[in-house]
């Protein structure tokens, strides 16, 4: 769970989202995520990571998938 | 067709002096100059130049982190300046069930969303980054400020930027008002803004040596067109804004009608990019009398392009000279750059502003720090304290560009 850290710090930052509301079960677009402010969350997470993410991931719908994604390929790439 | 006619139902800027309208137009009027000093913390040299800057701008405050974070600096002043005049109007930012599909929006703007783009060169080259934010590019792109507040406003009609660099919101405005004019659209929102502190502009501008120098005490008074020892233009950030509305749905909502847009033309000198030439600016001030059905003697007051710079500033005047003749001796002139600066694509929009204000409220805004008159500029009636008690009938705006672009406007005032 340590990207959902991340997910908080952005979604304060740019749209002033308490982190309190950024819970697993939270739908993306309930927190006002639209498709820019997705890729530019995806921007920001391989820029702290220094992971590239591929062109064809399919888009997280909820905070938990985010999570899951992100969680899995931080794992896997400093195993 | 018969031709419309167009009411100027909304006023919003966002004001260099920090306040509302009311307290601009108080404070030009008082010949307070709104110039400071500008430092910055740029890297490798700062900037440092008289500048208008409007410090109480918080984006977040005025439009929310959401919205403000999707924005660069110039749709950031653009936006909150279209709110503020669409308020002005008693228009509600929802529609209420009325279709909004030929209201529309023209906005002018000479530099765009430049400051995304440099904060992305900063990036690549100060910082060794290897990419950059997606939303860089819609941060960038020209027509930003018009598309969100297409977005914001639910307006569904045209949505279009201007780059006619110092002309650009003259000839938003102007191209606006043909559409409202010809029934094409039933409410336009118009105006322009600008950043122009982007290191890169700034330090461009300082090297074609037409920037008026100045440090912490004598920036207030830097700027000063028309003067004998006039020392150039000075830069400013800012936006203004205007709701043009056709003027029987105007009357027909109550709206409160500051005054009427009724003339604009434009030409160009089409002889040099920086040299501008009396001839293009003559014809562009007689195209917008003719627009407007107004001779020389009806205009009462001339908001003039006047930058301060040694070479533009008697051009102008030997233009109205050329149009109004003998009349010119008594023809009331004012340049407000000399305390709003110049907003470059924000420039005309302002004046606009203060223009229908002028008209309105009968009052003619001074040229503030005009002690010693350049004979060169003699020939009109330089107006050097505010001005009342004279009746206004109506006004031209003038705007001249570089690139040689002319744009004139002309308003009425409201005989209600």
């Amino acid at each position: 769970m340590e990207s959902i850290g991340l997910i908080r710090d952005f979604l304060k930052d740019r749209l002033g989202v308490e982190p309190d509301k950024v819970v697993p079960g939270a739908l993306l677009a309930d927190l006002g995520v639209d498709s820019l402010m997705m890729l530019e969350l995806m921007f920001e997470f391989e820029d702290r990571y220094g992971i590239k993410l591929s062109r064809d991931i399919k888009s997280p719908r909820s905070v938990g998938d985010m999570v899951s994604l992100m969680d899995g390929l931080i794992a896997k790439s400093t195993s | 067709m018969r031709q419309r006619r167009v009411a100027i139902t909304g006023l919003g800027l966002v004001s260099p002096y920090g306040g509302d309208l009311p307290d601009f137009f108080a404070r030009l009027c008082a010949g307070e100059s709104a110039v400071s000093h500008l430092l910055t913390d740029d890297v490798p040299r700062p900037l440092s130049m008289p500048f208008v800057t409007s410090p109480g701008f918080d984006p977040v405050v005025a439009l929310g982190k959401p919205l403000a974070s999707m924005m660069d600096r110039y749709a950031q002043f653009g936006m909150a300046a279209a709110f503020s005049a669409w308020d002005d109007a008693g228009l509600p930012r929802k529609s209420e069930g009325e279709c909004r599909n030929n209201w529309g929006v023209a906005w002018g703007t000479a530099l765009g969303g430049t400051m995304a783009y440099e904060h992305g060169y900063r990036e690549l080259w100060q910082r060794g980054r290897e990419r950059l934010s997606p939303l860089t590019v819609v941060l960038g792109m020209n027509n930003g400020a018009n598309a969100h507040i297409s977005i914001q406003l639910g307006l569904g009609g045209v949505s279009m930027s201007h780059t006619v660099a110092c002309a650009s919101s003259a000839i938003a405005i102007g191209e606006a008002f043909r559409r409202v004019r010809s029934g094409e659209a039933m409410i336009m929102v118009t105006g322009g803004s600008d950043v122009p502190q982007a290191y890169g502009v700034a330090r461009a501008w300082e090297a074609l040596r037409v920037m008026a120098p100045g440090d912490a005490e004598t920036s207030a008074t830097s700027c000063r067109p028309f003067s004998a020892d006039r020392r150039g233009l000075v830069l400013g950030e800012g936006g203004a804004a205007l709701v043009l509305e056709d003027w029987d749905h105007a009357i027909a909502r109550g709206a409160r009608i500051h005054g009427e847009l009724v003339g604009y033309g434009t030409t160009c000198d089409h002889s040099h990019l920086v040299r501008p030439e009396a001839e293009g600016q003559v014809r562009a001030i007689q195209l917008t009398l003719a627009d407007a059905g107004l001779s020389t003697e009806d205009i009462d007051y001339i908001n003039a392009h006047g930058t301060a710079t040694t070479e533009g500033d008697p051009v102008e005047i030997a233009a109205l000279q050329a149009v109004f003749g003998e009349r010119s001796a008594s023809l009331p002139v004012s340049a407000t750059k000399s305390m709003h600066g110049h907003l470059l694509g924000g420039s005309a929009a302002i004046e606009a502003i203060v223009t229908v204000l002028a008209l309105r409220d009968q009052v003619i805004p001074p040229t503030a720090h005009l002690y010693e008159l350049d004979p060169a500029c003699s020939g009109v009636d330089h107006v050097t304290t505010a001005r009342h008690g004279r009746q206004l009938r109506a006004a031209l705006s003038n705007s001249f560009a570089f690139g040689g672009s002319n744009a004139v406007l002309a308003f009425r005032s409201v005989e209600l």
